[in-house]
Parts: C-alpha cells; sequence; structure tokens
C-alpha cells in the first residue's frame, strides 16, 4: 500500500483528505505542522508521497520543502503542495525549493487522486 | 535501482566495464527501477558500444522488463528478455558479473 | 454534523479566537507583519475549511474578507482604526456563521444581511466593484500560420524533453507516460538518450531522456497539456493535435535539442510524419537546419555549482539543521481528544487505587521483598498520576486574552477608558477547570468594568489618571491556583453594604461585622447595590451566582477593596479536580481523607488542653487562638474515641483552624469520587474516595470547615465580649 504523509495545521482539510486517500486505497499519514512532519520524516517514516500545506505557522511549507530535500532519505521523495489560484510566485518558490507539483485547493477527490498517479512511483 | 542508489551503480557498473571485454548484468535481483536506474543501463550499455565491448543483460526481474518496455527500448539492448516464473521479492540493486 | 464538519466548527471557533486576539493586538500596538499575515491565515484556513464542507456562504462571505487581507499583508491597504473595527465585526460575522455549520441551519435573513452588509464595507476598502475576481488568465500561445500542408495522421503527436531535474524533484518521467496511458493509447514511442553526455559527465541523478510520442485519446488538448502542468516550466514541451499544420509542427521541432535529420527519422519511425513530408519540411526550412543544436553543457552547470565550495555548504547545512532541531523541540504539539485523557486519567485513578491496595496488603504480609516491590510501584504510579494530570494541565494565559475583546468592547459601551493588564498567564490549571471558570470570571470582569471603574471625567475629578486599568493576575498558593481580578476604581462603598445588609435582614442591628464579612455580603443572593441597571451588569444575575460556580469548583472567592483606590476579587481553585494528595485520620471505625495541600501541622492534643478544651471550641496555640471543630461531633460519629486526640492544623484562604481526630494515618493519594445526592446536605464533605482495603472514606471539604469553625469563634468571642 503507497503511504502518503499529509502536512497542514487545518484539521479540516487533514481529515479529509485522509478520508479520500482511504478511500482510494491510500495509507495516510498526517502532521499538523512543518515540525511534526518532520520529527515523523526523521524518526524512519518513508511515505511514497508528500502532500504539505504552503502558508502554516511555525516553520512554513517552503522551509519544510528544502528541510525534507535535505535528509538523505527523502532527497528524492515526491512532493505536493497546496495553493490556490492566486498565488503564482509561491508556486515558483516551492518549486525552487524542491517541490514537485502542487493542488489547487479545495482539492476535490479526482483531482487529487489524479496528481498522485502522476507523481507516485 | 533508483535514484538514491544511481551514483554508486554507476560507478560500480562503469569500473566493471573498464575491467573487461564482455560484462554480463544480472538484473534478476532488482526490485525496483526507476528513470535513474534505466539511464545508468543505457549509460553502460552505450560506452560499452564505444568501446567496442559487449554488455548483456540478464535474468531481467519485472521491475526491469516493465521500464524498457514502457520506453520501447528492448531493441536497443537487444538482449533476450524471459520473464522469470518466479519473481524474487527481495529488493536488492542488481550485481555487475564481469565475464570476461 | 459529520467528523469533518465537526472538525471544522472547532478549528474555525479557535482560528477567530486567534484573528481576534491578533486584531485587537494590531489596534493597540499597530500590526507587524507577522500579525497581519496570522491574521490573514485565520481566514484563508476558514475558507480552505469551508471549500471542504462545501459551505458556500462561509466560503463566499471569507473571499472577500481574504482579498482585504491579502491587500493588507502586500501593504496596499493600511490597517485604520475603521478598517479593523470591520474586521472585529467580520470575525464575530464569522462566528455566528460556523454557529449554522454547528447548528446545521441556513443562516436568517438577518445573519445573511449582515454577511452582505460586511461584505460591502469590505469591498469598500479595496475600492473595486464587487465582481472583481482575480483568476489568472492564461492565454493561448498565437498560431503562426505559414502554409504547408496538414498532417496525415489522426494521432495526437508529443514531444517531451524533460528538465534535467526532474528526478531530483522527486518526478520520474515514467510515472507521466504511465498517466498519460490511463488517459489513452501510446501507438509508438521513441525514447531519446541523445542529450545524455560523456560518462565523467554524466550526472546519475539527472534527466537526460526526451520522448516522441504517437498518441491516441479522446482528450482534449487542454487536458492532456494539463498532464505536464508540474514540469512545463523545466521541460520543452510540444503537442499537436491530429492534423496539425505540417509547418508549424516542423518549425516547432527545430527548437528542440536534436540534430534535425535525426529528430526527423525519429518522427517518421514513431508514425508522426511519412518521409515525403519530412522531405517537403526541410526543404522549404532548409536555411534554418542546425541553428537549433545549443542545449547548455551540463559539465558548465557543474562548474558554476562548483563556485561555491562544498565546505562551505557542508557548515551552512549543519548550522540549519541545528536551528530547526531547536525549533522542532519548542514548537511541537499533539492533538488529543479531551475524552480520551479523561479515559486516560480514570484508569490512572483505579491505577492509584489498586496500587494503594497492594500496597497495604504487601505491609500486612510483613514479606520485605514484597513490600520493597510494591513501594516501587507505588512510586512509580505516583510519577504517572503526576504526568496524566500534567497532560491535562492548560496554561490560563489564553483565558486571560479573551478578555481583550470583553474589556475594549464594555468600555467603549460604557464610554469608558480602560486598559486590561494580565500577568501570571503562565500558571497553569486543570483544562476542566479552566472551562468552568469562564462564567464566574466574565461576571467578576463586568463587575469591575461596569460598577468599579469610574468614567474618565470622575476620575479626573478625585486625581486619577483618566485611564483605568483592570488586572488579571494569577498564582499559585499551596496546591491551589489564585486568581485575581483586581481595579483601580473606586472600591466598595462598606456603610452602603452594610445598611443595605441590615434592609435585607442579613444583618441583626446591633452585629458589628469585620471588614471582610461586610464584603462578604455581596456574594449573598439577590444582594445588588448597583443604583443603575446597566446592561453589562447587575440584571438580578448577582455575585451570588459567580460564588455558586466556585464553590461548585471546591473553590472560592473573597473581596479585598480600599475605598477610593480599587477592589481586588480573588478566587482560589484547586489546580485538578481528578485527583488529591490527601491526609488520611481516623475518628473512631471511620476514615476522613483531608487535602494535603491544605495541612499546615500536626499536633497532639494533651490530656490538659483536652480538659480545657471541654467545654470551649479554641485552643491557644503558640501564644495564639486556634479554633477548632472536632470531627466526631461535626459528623457525629458513635462510638467513642480511644485516650488519644490530635489535632491537624489546617489553613484556608489565610484562616488557620485544628481539626480534632483520634488517629493519624499519614499521607494518601485521593481518587475523588463525586458524593451521592444523600450527602449534599452534610456541611464539610466534599467528596468520598475508595480506600485500598475497599474502605470508603469522606474527604473533607477544608474550606466550609473554616468557615464554620471562624463564625462560630466570632459568635464565642461576641458572647464573650456582651458577657464581659
Amino acid at each position: 500500500m503507497k503511504k502518503i504523509l499529509l502536512v497542514d495545521d487545518s484539521s479540516t482539510i487533514l481529515l479529509s483528505m485522509s478520508a479520500i486517500l482511504s478511500k482510494a486505497g491510500y495509507e495516510a499519514d498526517k502532521a499538523s505542522s512543518a515540525d511534526e512532519g518532520l520529527i515523523k520524516l526523521k524518526g524512519g517514516l518513508k511515505p511514497d508521497l508528500l502532500i504539505t500545506d504552503l502558508n502554516m505557522p511555525g516553520m512554513n511549507g517552503i522551509e519544510f520543502i528544502k528541510e525534507v530535500r535535505k535528509l538523505p532519505d527523502h532527497r528524492f521523495m515526491p512532493i505536493l503542495f497546496l495553493t490556490t489560484e492566486s498565488q503564482q510566485s509561491k508556486r515558483d518558490e516551492a518549486k525552487a525549493a524542491g517541490a514537485s507539483g502542487w493542488l489547487v485547493k479545495p482539492v476535490n477527490a479526482e483531482q487529487l487522486i489524479g496528481t498522485i498517479k502522476l507523481v507516485v512511483k | 535501482m533508483n535514484i538514491y542508489n544511481a551514483t554508486a551503480q554507476k560507478n560500480m557498473l562503469l569500473n566493471a566495464l573498464d575491467g573487461c571485454q564482455e560484462l554480463d548484468i544480472d538484473l534478476s535481483q532488482v526490485g525496483e527501477m526507476d528513470t535513474a536506474g534505466f539511464q545508468i543501463l543505457l549509460l553502460t550499455k552505450r560506452e560499452a558500444l564505444k568501446a567496442g565491448k559487449a554488455v548483456r543483460l540478464t535474468g531481467h526481474s519485472k521491475a526491469v522488463t516493465e521500464l524498457i518496455d514502457l520506453y520501447n527500448m528492448a531493441s536497443y539492448f537487444g538482449d533476450p528478455m524471459i520473464i522469470p516464473a518466479e519473481e524474487r521479492a527481495a529488493a536488492k540493486p542488481g550485481n555487475g558479473k564481469s565475464a570476461g | 454534523m459529520d467528523a469533518i464538519q465537526q472538525a471544522f466548527v472547532v478549528e474555525s471557533r479557535e482560528l477567530l479566537q486567534m484573528m481576534e486576539d491578533n486584531l485587537l493586538q494590531m489596534e493597540s500596538s499597530g500590526g507587524d507583519a507577522e500579525t497581519i499575515n496570522a491574521i490573514f491565515r485565520a481566514a484563508h484556513t476558514i475558507k480552505g475549511g469551508a471549500g471542504v464542507i462545501e459551505c458556500k456562504f462561509i466560503v463566499e462571505f471569507t473571499h472577500v474578507l481574504e482579498n482585504v487581507l491579502d491587500e493588507m499583508r502586500s501593504g496596499t491597504i493600511a490597517p485604520s482604526p475603521e478598517l479593523i473595527e470591520v474586521l472585529l465585526a467580520c470575525s464575530d460575522q464569522l462566528d455566528a456563521l460556523v454557529g449554522c455549520v454547528e447548528s446545521e441551519t441556513e443562516p436568517g435573513e438577518e445573519v445573511g444581511k449582515a454577511s452582505a452588509s460586511l461584505r460591502e464595507r469590505l469591498q469598500q476598502f479595496l475600492g473595486k466593484p464587487a465582481a472583481a475576481s482575480r483568476d489568472v488568465v492564461v492565454s493561448e500561445p498565437a498560431v503562426h500560420v505559414s502554409g504547408g500542408g496538414e498532417m496525415d495522421t489522426d494521432n495526437w503527436h508529443l514531444s517531451l524533453r524533460f528538465g534535467r531535474d526532474v528526478l531530483r524533484k522527486g518526478m520520474d518521467p515514467a510515472s507521466f507516460l504511465r498517466y498519460l496511458m490511463e488517459l489513452g493509447e501510446i501507438v509508438n514511442l521513441v525514447t531519446l538518450p541523445d542529450a545524455m553526455p560523456d560518462a565523467n559527465e554524466m550526472d546519475p541523478e539527472s534527466c537526460y531522456l526526451g520522448f516522441e510520442i504517437s498518441y491516441k485519446s479522446d482528450a482534449g488538448k487542454s487536458r492532456i497539456e494539463s498532464v505536464f502542468d508540474f514540469v512545463r516550466d523545466d521541460c520543452v514541451i510540444h503537442i499537436w493535435p491530429p492534423h496539425s499544420k505540417l509547418a508549424d509542427f516542423i518549425s516547432s521541432i527545430e527548437t528542440l535539442p536534436e540534430d534535425s535529420m535525426r529528430l526527423g527519422e525519429i518522427l517518421i519511425k514513431c508514425g508522426a510524419l511519412t518521409q515525403a513530408e519530412l522531405e517537403q519540411a526541410l526543404n522549404t526550412q532548409s536555411d534554418r537546419v542546425g541553428s537549433a543544436s545549443t542545449q547548455p553543457k551540463i559539465g558548465d552547470v557543474l562548474v558554476k555549482q562548483g563556485a561555491v565550495t562544498p565546505e562551505v555548504v557542508e557548515a551552512a547545512a549543519v548550522k540549519q539543521s541545528k536551528v530547526a532541531e531547536k525549533k522542532t523541540l519548542e514548537s511541537q504539539l499533539i492533538r488529543v481528544q479531551a475524552a480520551k485523557l479523561d479515559q486516560l486519567i480514570d484508569l490512572v485513578g483505579e491505577m492509584v487505587i489498586a496500587s494503594a491496595g497492594a500496597n497495604m496488603l504487601a505491609h500486612r504480609s510483613g514479606e520485605a521483598a514484597l513490600v520493597e516491590s510494591t513501594s516501587v510501584i507505588s512510586m512509580l504510579v505516583e510519577q504517572i498520576r503526576d504526568s496524566a494530570l500534567q497532560l491535562r494541565m492548560v496554561q490560563i494565559g489564553e483565558t486571560f486574552t479573551r478578555f481583550q475583546r470583553v474589556v475594549r468592547d464594555t468600555s467603549h459601551e460604557l464610554g469608558k477608558d480602560i486598559e486590561l493588564v494580565i500577568s501570571g498567564s503562565e500558571a497553569e490549571l486543570d483544562k476542566s477547570v479552566v472551562e468552568k471558570l469562564g462564567d464566574p470570571l466574565m461576571h467578576l470582569v463586568r463587575n469591575a468594568l461596569d460598577h468599579g471603574i469610574e468614567s474618565p471625567e470622575e476620575r479626573v475629578a478625585k486625581g486619577k489618571p483618566a485611564r483605568g486599568t483592570l488586572r488579571l493576575n494569577a498564582y499559585h498558593e499551596s496546591g491551589s491556583i489564585a486568581i485575581e481580578i483586581i481595579d483601580d476604581g473606586a472600591g466598595i462603598d462598606r456603610e452602603k453594604i452594610l445598611a443595605k445588609g441590615r434592609e435585607r435582614g442579613l444583618v441583626a442591628a446591633n452585629q458589628t461585622l469585620s471588614d471582610s464579612e461586610i464584603y462578604n455580603l455581596l456574594f449573598e443572593p439577590g444582594f445588588s447595590t448597583a443604583e443603575k441597571i446597566t446592561n453589562i451588569s447587575g440584571r438580578g444575575v448577582g455575585l451570588d451566582v459567580v460564588k455558586r460556580g466556585i464553590i461548585a469548583l471546591r473553590g472560592s472567592v473573597e473581596v479585598e477593596s480600599r475605598e477610593g483606590a480599587g477592589s481586588t476579587f480573588r478566587i482560589r481553585l484547586p489546580l485538578t479536580l481528578a485527583i488529591i494528595d490527601g491526609f488520611l485520620v481516623g475518628v473512631g471505625k471511620a476514615a476522613y481523607v483531608i487535602p494535603l495541600g491544605t495541612v499546615v501541622e500536626c499536633i497532639e492534643l494533651t490530656e490538659k488542653d483536652r480538659a480545657d478544651t471541654a467545654n470551649r471550641q479554641y485552643i491557644n496555640l503558640r501564644g495564639g487562638v486556634l479554633p477548632f471543630v472536632r470531627l466526631r461531633e461535626q459528623f457525629e460519629v458513635a462510638e467513642p474515641g480511644g485516650k488519644r486526640e490530635n489535632i491537624v492544623v489546617v489553613q484556608y484562604g489565610g484562616q488557620k483552624i485544628g481539626l480534632v481526630v483520634d488517629e493519624l494515618m499519614g499521607e494518601f493519594q485521593t481518587v475523588i469520587k463525586p458524593l451521592g445526592s444523600i450527602f449534599k446536605h452534610i456541611k464539610g464533605i466534599g467528596g468520598s474516595t475508595i480506600l485500598g482495603s475497599g474502605e470508603v472514606a469522606l474527604i473533607l471539604d477544608v474550606q466550609s470547615l473554616v468557615t464554620l469553625a471562624t463564625a462560630q469563634q466570632n459568635r464565642a468571642q461576641t458572647a464573650e465580649a456582651i458577657r464581659v
């Protein structure tokens, strides 16, 4: 079973996305902050994909992606970030930090699963 | 063979090629192959062709066959691909064996 | 409400609170970038959540709000007082809308109107008509038609040259191809490894592959293009629909890195072109052949990257990871459902009892090894209990900051200028206590704002600063927490209260009362001295309600005042409601638990003391008078006592009294079980617990015993005084 780590400070988003993922046969792991996500990744969690929000209190998504790319075990893990229509500059910044792609909020199930298939190996 | 170990694989295969005229690469233990891994095979084959040496891929595992087929490159390598009756689950990278 | 909606409501409420705190901060001290960003983030997250639960009315409302906040973030709109006022109103409106989600109702007409008018007011700050939308319009590149026939094929043709960094960013061309296979059929595919440099220059983590694909699909162009959204910026991607113009096709493929002749062969091989088409195309474009093969040499890129020495990079990386680790330690929080914690505390409570039982049996058995091991277990259980209780502890600061808004709004309403000063925010207490503290605290704060602090004119006339100060303070004090509501207002008019007390028949005409007794009259039911009834406080719901609420939490409330200088209401509460450290005492066959935090000392009641005190309710303790209560009498224990009696000196709210008991049985961890209603009327009992032996022990309510004993003492003294 493919494992996906979700990082978002919004519990509503975490809950709804993990519901979609488990319905589609993925295993979802959740973290409510970048710090928590990093701890999980450093603690040996090896997801097939990371999905993270960008605008979070504490460490933001861009810093988080940069930190993840420094971890030897996760240097080449696909990373998708959550974004809104109006954030082209953020999108470029996140890609420069090492993100693979993005999902536009609010994410519907079809879009989410389609995008995951595109990046999960 | 994936991007995490591609650098090591590249060095190992090119070193093996350096020391021989004919190289057999047993791929039966390759549990995973991504495009980075594929490129290493491609590079090894190309370097061999340039130097007039022979590289033979044998015992393609399912992961290898799938990718070579997807990229439509079976004829470039020119090796017979036989899908083993029993896929071994071990996810170890293939060993370069010098046969010359 | 399903789980996701529930999560949304809880989360939104938290975010709104945060938003309000930040808005108030911005109002008082101007907003820095982080404050504005936090407000934006709150609105943004609420909007996102509302989108998930498909709550249209919140999405619509937050959309405009988010736009205004975004402009504030970028500095286009300045946070003026008027804007903050509107934003605060928006936060209230959102709270109402979230309430609709909670109650699963559509917003009523009034709420809907409020939403609309707030959106209009927000719109004015944006200075744009309501229809302004900020969608990015992607324009199709202009198509140059330069003659030539159509391609003779029913298939799409895709030219893909993946960027070098694709693999490093966690993607794989293979995944894209597989995804294409889900959308349609790959009729033919040629892999182009030409870009791969010499072995020593080839970077195993870079991608060098290109593909020419003949593709059959019913999907539209934008759908197929969207597959490559993520890589479009770094890759060269051309997609030609079936029957594209040949000339366009050829001119585009010239921008590809491979040599045109080789590409031509490949295109024929994968079926995009016929030999004739290719020849025609190459002839017309011959002057441009060869000019396009200008790909960057990867070697150059590597040399460029080499400009930074590896040592420098390494050092920077190490430093950054250290900073990150520290940050991680500081801010890691896990959200746990309160019910799960409650269950844990319940179980720990049972474990405490079971462990005490095991300990008692071990002692009885007299086996040293067993005693040893059970005492280790008890010690561990004690630590587990402390840690478990610690989990429920929250800082009081959050409760305090909620009053920022109350103080702001109420003082505006009353035409007063009042500043809220908070101290002791870090004092911790049990979450269940905090939750129940809100109402009494609200009442006391409003009381202070309304009746305590004077209008600016009055204050100036009295020589005080025009701006009044309300302080909320908290600190720990012997196993309990004290919370103070301090105002620098007019203070309490002692005589007025006394007169009112007499009028109400609460105080006998000839009775003299101490200051604190007089102030305590304020907490009697129906006792209000407010001359005018305002809608802030004084609506007949008196301070007696506050007192009852606090007593239900096993706490107490007292008041101090200096006329003209202000009043202090002080609430004392136990830190937790679940488990206490107790001191076990025996009276006859019954066992009682005294909360250890209240015990000051134990003294033996000597024969002489016993004789002396046969007819009075106090002893001399080191020259002072110590009133006491005989538990035997208080709880009507039938069996006669033994020869010895002891006094346990307890303290509550600054008052000391003695409790006369037979036997001192030592410290004991006590899990508080609520009392049945039968026992409710017995004064001096706060709860019950089960001893390790399985027997029930009653937990003493020290506060009420202290009140009882001091009242008796005062009566006795008054009686003596009259006699004299």
